[in-house]
């Protein structure tokens, strides 16, 4: 179909091995100019929006300020790695993002799976879809919009305390927002409200590819309705589970930062900061944008870290791969 | 669905409990939303916001007065509005531009670009040298701070290029054998050829337009660009503060705060109802194109 190409390709090919290096590379640009013209500019917007930026984690290093040349500041080596170490908030930090983390994960990854297994034995098409469909909205509403829901919810004058006051269950209203030991279970709840279903869709997909025979089989051998589930569904979807397993490991140090910023107050700081929030704080809020810049660092070397060997770990025992 | 096991009344308990749990799981998950809609509508001086749960008797469109009386809320309906229409319609024929150049045969940097952008998916300056970078390139304060980061996405070049390379590649060559250039082969063959999957990508890109805020927030410290949402959240903080001195004071100003809390369930309505528009309609492309993505891994 595209001989007519490939001998123009080829009689160029031959006529230019005798010419130079650079007349060469000029040869294959004019061929597709268009395309290496479009390919520069893309080329130029990744290296200014996303490398610039990747080196520019170099500021963790030295005590930059706005206004002056990176090269210009002074360079402080690890001082602000230390200092983040060291600091007394730092076991505090890390017990909130491991927390938080842990908790989406105890709670929150089999809950789709869960919610999976029971779409998938709806056996009214029209239910299911409905329940489906009703199920992914959360994950389209913004965090504001889910944060002003708790707030309404939990506030003052709230449904829940208005609830609780007339059951006798509380004499006075609570603000549980304010209450830092509330704030981890609001936190899971709201996580897998916003997520459960649209992480089942996954799982639904999985199951919707196990081959028919499987069950037919399984008839022939005797097996239940509560039988099929345990041993032909569940061991199906296995690997997609160990999958999403290792994925949600690998990012543990990703415990969130809209819910934490939008639903957290000075109250509850000591429950809600997590090493984001931090970084965000001390170098955004305050500006110091080495010290920020180093907590950012922390988190990113050891998440590539985590992932990578989550990732070879899974490679090696389960011959699975993310990447 | 097909059944193979055999129908008893364990099996048939089964369906029933089955069909009351995700009966209930749905309304879980309409509740917090029909709940906000009730208080929105409802009138605070006759019935307290507390008592609201299913139903209110009570319907005034008082708070969503309020509420289109503030310039404000206005202005940042129209700016949330351009930031989906022009940041969606740029970033979706910018990578798919990419994604494209990433699945032409014949072009050799196409590897090279590819591996370039995918590298941006594994690693990442983080948020300070990001925000300093939009700072040193004098990004901040404008509108386009929210188009120019975002104009090419290393993830949704991946979904889109694996579609690509799903369709015959003899459409392109024709039409290159014909003398049309890249470009547009581009605009007249991948673009309509691959309505499904750039559907899909277009949802994922509006609905993060309009939800975000953090970025408003932080690239526009001045104000003159912010969209809904960061109102919202402002309401939001407003009433948080109130809620702190509610505890203290007398029954007028009780009354004052629960409007307050009808003008932020508006808001709250106001923000969520677009999504809710579009989503029917585009819900057949975003499962698409999920499973597209899903299909080459």
């Amino acid at each position: 179909m595209d001989t007519k190409l490939n001998v123009t390709d080829k009689k160029a090919n031959l006529s230019s091995k005798n010419r130079s290096f650079f007349q060469k590379i000029s040869h294959e640009f004019n061929k597709e100019r268009q395309l290496w013209v479009i390919t520069i500019v893309m080329l130029i917007w990744v290296f200014v929006f996303a490398y610039i930026p990747m080196a520019g984690a170099m500021i963790a290093f030295t005590n930059y300020e706005p206004g002056y040349s990176i090269w210009n500041c002074d360079w402080v080596g690890l001082k602000y790695f230390i200092e983040f170490f060291t600091a007394p908030e730092f076991p505090q930090i890390m017990r909130n993002t491991l927390a938080i983390s842990g908790l989406n994960i105890l709670f929150g990854f089999p809950a789709p799976i869960i919610l999976a297994i029971l779409l998938n034995e709806v056996r009214m098409k029209k239910y299911k879809k409905v329940v489906q469909t009703v199920s992914y909205i959360p994950h389209f509403i913004s965090w504001v919009v889910v944060a002003s829901i708790m707030f309404t919810i939990l506030g003052n004058e709230g449904i829940l305390n208005n609830i609780l006051l007339h059951l006798g269950i509380i004499d006075k209203p609570i603000i549980y927002l304010y209450e830092g030991k509330y704030f981890w279970t609001i936190i899971t709840i709201a996580n897998i409200w916003k997520s459960v279903g649209w992480s089942s869709i996954i799982y639904l997909s999985a199951m919707s590819g196990i081959d028919d025979e499987l069950y037919q089989a399984g008839a022939v051998d005797g097996l239940g309705r509560f039988g099929m589930i345990c041993h032909i569904t569940l061991p199906s979807i296995a690997p997609t589970i160990v999958l999403l397993l290792i994925l949600d490991i690998g990012s543990i140090l990703n415990a969130g930062f809209e819910q934490q910023l939008l639903l957290g107050n000075d109250q509850t700081r000591a429950y809600y900061e997590v090493i984001d929030t931090y970084a965000y704080k001390y170098g955004i809020q305050q500006g110091r944008y080495g010290y920020g810049a180093a907590v950012g660092l922390v988190k990113g070397i050891i998440s590539i870290i985590l992932v990578f060997s989550v990732n070879h770990l899974a490679k090696k025992k389960l011959d699975i791969s993310v990447m | 669905m097909n059944h193979y096991w055999n129908e008893t009344w364990k099996t048939k308990l089964f369906d029933i409990f089955n069909f009351i749990i995700l009966l209930i799981f749905t309304l879980i998950v309409i509740y917090p939303l029909w709940l906000e809609l009730m208080i929105s509508l409802n009138d605070p001086s006759q019935k307290p916001i507390g008592e609201v749960v299913f139903w209110t008797q009570y319907m005034t469109l008082d708070a969503y007065k309020i509420l289109f009386k503030d310039s404000n809320i206005l202005r940042g309906t129209i700016i949330s509005i351009l930031r989906v229409v022009i940041g969606t319609t740029c970033t979706l024929f910018c990578t798919g531009l990419l994604a494209y150049v990433t699945t032409i045969r014949r072009f050799k940097g196409r590897n090279f670009l590819r591996k370039v952008y995918i590298i941006t998916m594994y690693f990442s300056g983080g948020l300070i040298p990001t925000y300093l970078l939009m700072v040193n390139l004098k990004l901040t304060n404008t509108f386009w701070v929210y188009i120019i980061p975002c104009l090419f996405s290393a993830y949704y070049m991946l979904l889109i290029a694996s579609y690509i390379q799903s369709i015959p590649e003899a459409l392109f060559e024709a039409a290159r054998i014909d003398g049309c250039s890249e470009l547009g082969i581009y605009a007249k063959i991948v673009l309509p050829v691959c309505v499904p999957v750039f559907a899909a990508v277009a949802v994922y890109l509006a609905v993060g337009h309009w939800n975000s805020w953090f970025d408003v927030l932080i690239y526009n410290p001045k104000g003159q660009w912010d969209t809904l949402q960061v109102y919202l959240r402002r309401i939001l903080l407003e009433s948080e503060a109130a809620a702190k001195v509610s505890e203290v004071s007398n029954a007028e100003s009780k009354l004052r705060n629960m409007t307050s809390e009808s003008v932020r369930a508006a808001t709250t309505i106001v923000v969520t109802v677009p999504i809710l528009l579009v989503y029917p309609f585009f819900q057949k492309y975003f499962i698409s194109g999920i499973t597209i993505g899903s299909v080459k891994q």
